[in-house]
């Protein structure tokens, strides 16, 4: 055991404070229960063994690199820079925790302080926090942060419209957040091209507030929303879901009126990571924050008049506040902000620009492609894409991408999984790392598959 | 001082693309909703920018940099391969939603891991989804809520936590919708059952506690404690941020608990990263399994031998009275597989971890309490116990009351002066229930010798010039920060010129 400075000093250390043995240190665990056999568990290995048996195990996975992916769903199949996780895991970075004592953590809340800026400057809304968990936590507690603080003006009590195309998976995080505080989840109807209902949007009036995406789960960019604001007024907010990335070419919410703006953080500074750690984009209107939830970093100065940063209004936290709190988050995401802070430093507005037109670009020349596959449609015909877009297939879109697994290529996401009226529907998803070769790879997939289908 | 955003090259510049796979994409999106003017990000070259942050690295204060015996919070060594596991394509390049014929060795890892927590805190189902210790609260406080709502139990609607407990666990079960019952703890900072016995009712959904509390001490009564809260129709619901004292000891499942968080940031040693990433999977027992988030691995013999070469096919499974989910994904999967080569370093000497987390914590509070002659001349007030205990667990609390009634000298006054020694400070003020407290943790990855130092120099400093303590720091990049400032001022960005 290589991790423990005092092995084979216990007794001396024992001895100094009058004990005798390791046991007497436990003396106060009563016996009934008390532990008495070792842990059923395997043998400790070096760090050597581990090394293997993580090479192994994970080398039994097939890597979203290794062939042709169009699965994003939510997630990006980006490329990281490679001073990203080089600086970000200086142990100065990587083994602090919350910066409770700002003279020694200056570094930490300086790149937060920087990453709230870059980010409030992507969103186009003044006040960004440090990081929630993840898109899904982050919508969440928007929706929660909302209720908070348009709640008294409201005539629909507690009342929250949620677009209908919301995944299941990140919805079922918003209604288990919402679920017990009395706040009542209603659907926002789109219509038949996929975009929101405008009309139905008026509904929402009087409500605590309006939780859409943009681009929404089929990837379509949606002119409407940026009309959202002005139809359901200033005593409703608006809460925007994003691609971050997207952001490069697409406006920002908080320029149509969004009260607060959240997403997946990930695209910039960390790889897909099986879904983890990622971080939760959160940004709102200055009204919010006294109420938002997470950790917040505002400059200052020291007694001697030098700037520095520090941790502020941690009033709304759960250390201070208890159940009074704005939320429970403690821990969050600060080192994969901190890596999805350099990423956007080293992009650059043209940067970021030419990251958005480059997926923009292999979005559309894919969906050209896969359209002209007789027999497979596009879901809205119509609408513009960012990333990702729908198609109906002429058979069950989980046996579609089952068949182009076998032939090597990760075809997409059967729609059908996360909706059961859309079970003939693949969401195809693209990234700046779309090669032609990948096209080809799916295009021929794709059609291979449909041929045996009608055959 | 300089920041980012002084970087300011030519329009452009920085880091390099390939070209868009095809002119014109901008037309993709509609004319309206193009975006009018680029954020004002900096432009800036590499060499620039790691400069810039490897800067940054040099202001903030690590493990790596010194002794940091922040209470509660677990400040071990986090061991370097984990860093490199990660790394792998079979982790950082892998989708949640992959076929799971394409993610075995992933499923294997959380199998792994499900299996080894349930063995270590003696509970029959465990899920890795949830991201942090709050988030393992607030899931595990859904699943009894789901639990006695399906037992038309209704009316519970009252979480008991003592006075002494985290703050995440009020606010987690508030956020689930309860009133939260506080009780407070006996004189001797231990659970007080009889205030326990007034608390519950038939209102009473749950009790959450963490043992040792937040004292470091171990509740002797733990077990009765639970027989009352259960008795009462709740369920029992234990806070795993102080699971690195009695691993392999004794367990939550033997002293009476129905759920329990892991940090595996704290435990198992995934680093803390300035603040996170954390993860806080949960275990309950049997009569809970059903409710937890969706989904879970599991496995079934493969004649085949299965994709790892073990025998088994892995899959997900969706418990039937599924919350469902906390996390879209699987939770922080790059956190338990950290997890899962530091549990694969200890294996079943995990008690090991313990042992030592305990003897280092005993050792340094003997240390102190204990001053040589010298010290006992020149210090101005000893502290005193925040608990009255004959041994402590992994940590100890200390009240600075007596110095700063004989001094002036605070206890923040003194974390502050310790950052003068190269120390991060303990944690301050905290458990609210110990006047002017110090809550400290040395973990067990730290040497006797550093034990022995931090001791020397803590005592030195009850002896030193009161004045030299109150104004401190005086040795940092910065000299105390005035907090007020900045909540007065919120100055939560930068502000550009243009």
């Amino acid at each position: 055991m290589d991790q423990l400075p005092n092995l084979g000093r216990e007794q001396e250390m024992l001895d100094s404070m009058g004990l005798k043995s390791i046991d007497d240190l436990f003396s106060d665990i009563p016996e009934e229960v008390r532990r008495m056999d070792p842990l059923p568990l395997r043998g400790p290995q070096s760090e050597e063994e581990i090394w293997a048996d993580a090479q192994h195990l994970l080398g039994a996975n097939i890597d979203l690199d290794s062939r042709p992916s169009f699965l994003s769903a939510g997630l990006a199949r980006n490329f990281v820079p490679t001073m990203v996780p080089m600086l970000a895991t200086r142990g100065e970075f990587l083994t602090s925790y919350t910066p409770y004592q700002p003279e020694v953590s200056q570094g930490m809340l300086q790149a937060m302080w920087e990453f709230q800026t870059m980010v409030s400057e992507l969103v186009g809304l003044p006040v960004s926090n440090v990081s929630m968990y993840d898109a899904s936590t982050a919508a969440a507690e928007a929706i929660t942060t909302a209720v908070r603080v348009k709640g008294r003006k409201a005539t629909q009590k507690g009342v929250v419209y949620v677009s209908q195309f919301v995944p299941p998976h990140r919805l079922s995080v918003i209604e288990n957040y919402t679920q017990g505080v009395g706040i009542e989840l209603r659907t926002l109807e789109h219509n038949s091209d996929g975009m929101v209902n405008l009309e139905a949007a008026s509904a929402a009036v009087g409500a605590c507030a309006v939780y859409v995406e943009q681009p929404n789960a089929f990837g379509e960019l949606d002119e409407g929303i940026t009309q959202m604001k002005e139809i359901i007024g200033e005593n409703t907010a608006l809460i925007v879901g994003v691609d971050a990335v997207s952001l490069g070419i697409v406006e920002a919410p908080g320029n149509y009126g969004a009260d607060i703006v959240v997403g997946e953080g990930q695209p910039f500074g960390i790889g897909p990571t099986a879904g983890g750690p990622i971080y939760g984009l959160f940004a709102c209107k200055k009204e919010y924050l006294r109420l938002m939830p997470g950790r917040i970093v505002g400059k200052t100065l020291d007694e001697d008049g030098k700037d520095a940063f520090t941790l502020t209004l941690s009033t709304r936290e759960q250390h201070i506040r208890r159940h009074r709190a704005t939320s429970n988050i403690c821990s969050n995401e600060t080192l994969i902000a901190l890596m999805g802070a350099m990423h956007m430093a080293l992009l650059g507005p043209e940067g970021l620009e030419k990251l958005a037109l480059r997926v923009a670009a292999t979005t559309e020349v894919t969906k050209q492609a896969i359209s002209g596959i007789s027999g497979v449609e596009l879901v809205d015909p119509n609408t513009p894409n960012f990333r990702e877009f729908a198609v109906k297939l002429p058979g069950n879109a989980a046996d579609a991408v089952a068949h182009m697994d076998a032939a090597g290529v990760l075809g997409g996401f059967p729609m059908g999984e996360w909706w059961d009226s859309m079970s003939s529907c693949l969401l195809i998803g693209c990234d700046e790392r779309t090669t032609q070769s990948d096209i080809e790879a799916l295009v021929s997939a794709l059609t291979a598959w449909v041929e045996e289908e009608s055959a | 001082m300089s920041d980012i955003f002084e970087f300011n090259g030519a329009k452009g510049s920085g880091w390099s693309q390939p070209e868009p796979m095809k002119e014109g994409a901008i037309n993709a999106v509609p004319s309206s909703l193009r975006r009018s003017t680029l954020p004002r990000w900096p432009r800036a070259s590499e060499p620039e920018l790691v400069r810039h942050y490897t800067w940054l690295s040099q202001r903030n204060f690590g493990i790596d940099n010194g002794f940091y015996p922040l209470g509660s919070c677990t400040m071990k060594h986090n061991p370097r391969i984990n860093e490199r596991i990660v790394q792998l394509p079979g982790i950082d390049r892998i989708h949640p939603l992959q076929p799971e014929h394409q993610i075995q060795g992933l499923l294997s890892i959380f199998y792994e891991m499900q299996e080894m927590l349930e063995i270590c805190a003696g509970m029959d189902q465990v899920t890795l989804q949830p991201v942090a210790g709050a988030q393992g609260e607030f899931t595990a406080i859904r699943c009894i809520q789901e639990y006695h709502r399906q037992n038309g139990d209704i009316q519970r609607d009252k979480v008991i936590v003592p006075d002494s407990a985290h703050g995440t666990n009020p606010a987690s079960a508030a956020m689930c919708g309860y009133e939260i019952v506080e009780i407070p703890s006996g004189e001797d900072g231990r659970l007080d059952l009889s205030a326990l016995r007034a608390a519950v009712g038939e209102d009473t959904a749950a009790m959450m506690i963490t043992n040792p509390s937040t004292l470091g001490v171990f509740e002797p009564d733990i077990a009765e404690a639970a027989e009352i809260v259960h008795s009462a129709g709740g369920q029992m619901y234990y806070d795993g941020a102080n699971f690195n004292a009695i691993l392999g000891k004794t367990d939550p499942g033997r002293m009476g608990f129905d759920a329990v968080h892991y940090n595996l940031h704290k435990t198992f040693s995934q680093p803390h990263g300035g603040g996170g990433p954390g993860s806080g999977p949960i275990g309950v027992k049997a009569h809970l399994a059903d409710f937890l988030p969706s989904p879970i691995a599991d496995r079934e013999e493969t004649e085949d031998g299965g994709a790892t070469g073990d025998g088994y096919r892995y899959f997900w499974r969706s418990p039937t009275n599924s919350i469902g989910k906390v996390q879209q994904w699987h939770g922080n999967s790059g956190a338990v597989v950290r997890a899962w080569a530091y549990y694969r370093r200890y294996g079943r000497e995990l008690e090991l971890m313990s042992e030592h987390a305990v003897l280092n914590a005993n050792y340094l509070r003997h240390q102190i309490m204990n001053p040589n002659q010298e010290h006992q001349n020149s210090i101005h007030s000893m502290p005193v116990d925040g608990a009255p205990s004959e041994v402590v667990k992994h940590e100890f609390t200390l009240s600075m009351m007596p110095l700063k009634e004989t001094t002036g000298v605070t206890g923040k006054d003194i974390a502050k002066r310790l950052l003068d020694y190269g120390y991060m400070s303990p944690t301050l003020y905290f458990p609210m229930i110990v006047p002017e407290c110090l809550m400290i943790e040395p973990t067990e990855t730290e040497s006797r010798e550093v034990l022995d130092k931090f001791a020397e120099d803590f005592l030195t400093i009850l002896s030193e010039d009161p004045e030299v303590v109150q104004t401190a720091p005086h040795t940092t990049d910065v000299r105390r920060v005035d907090e007020v400032l900045a909540a007065r001022t919120l100055v939560l960005r930068k502000e550009f010129d243009d």
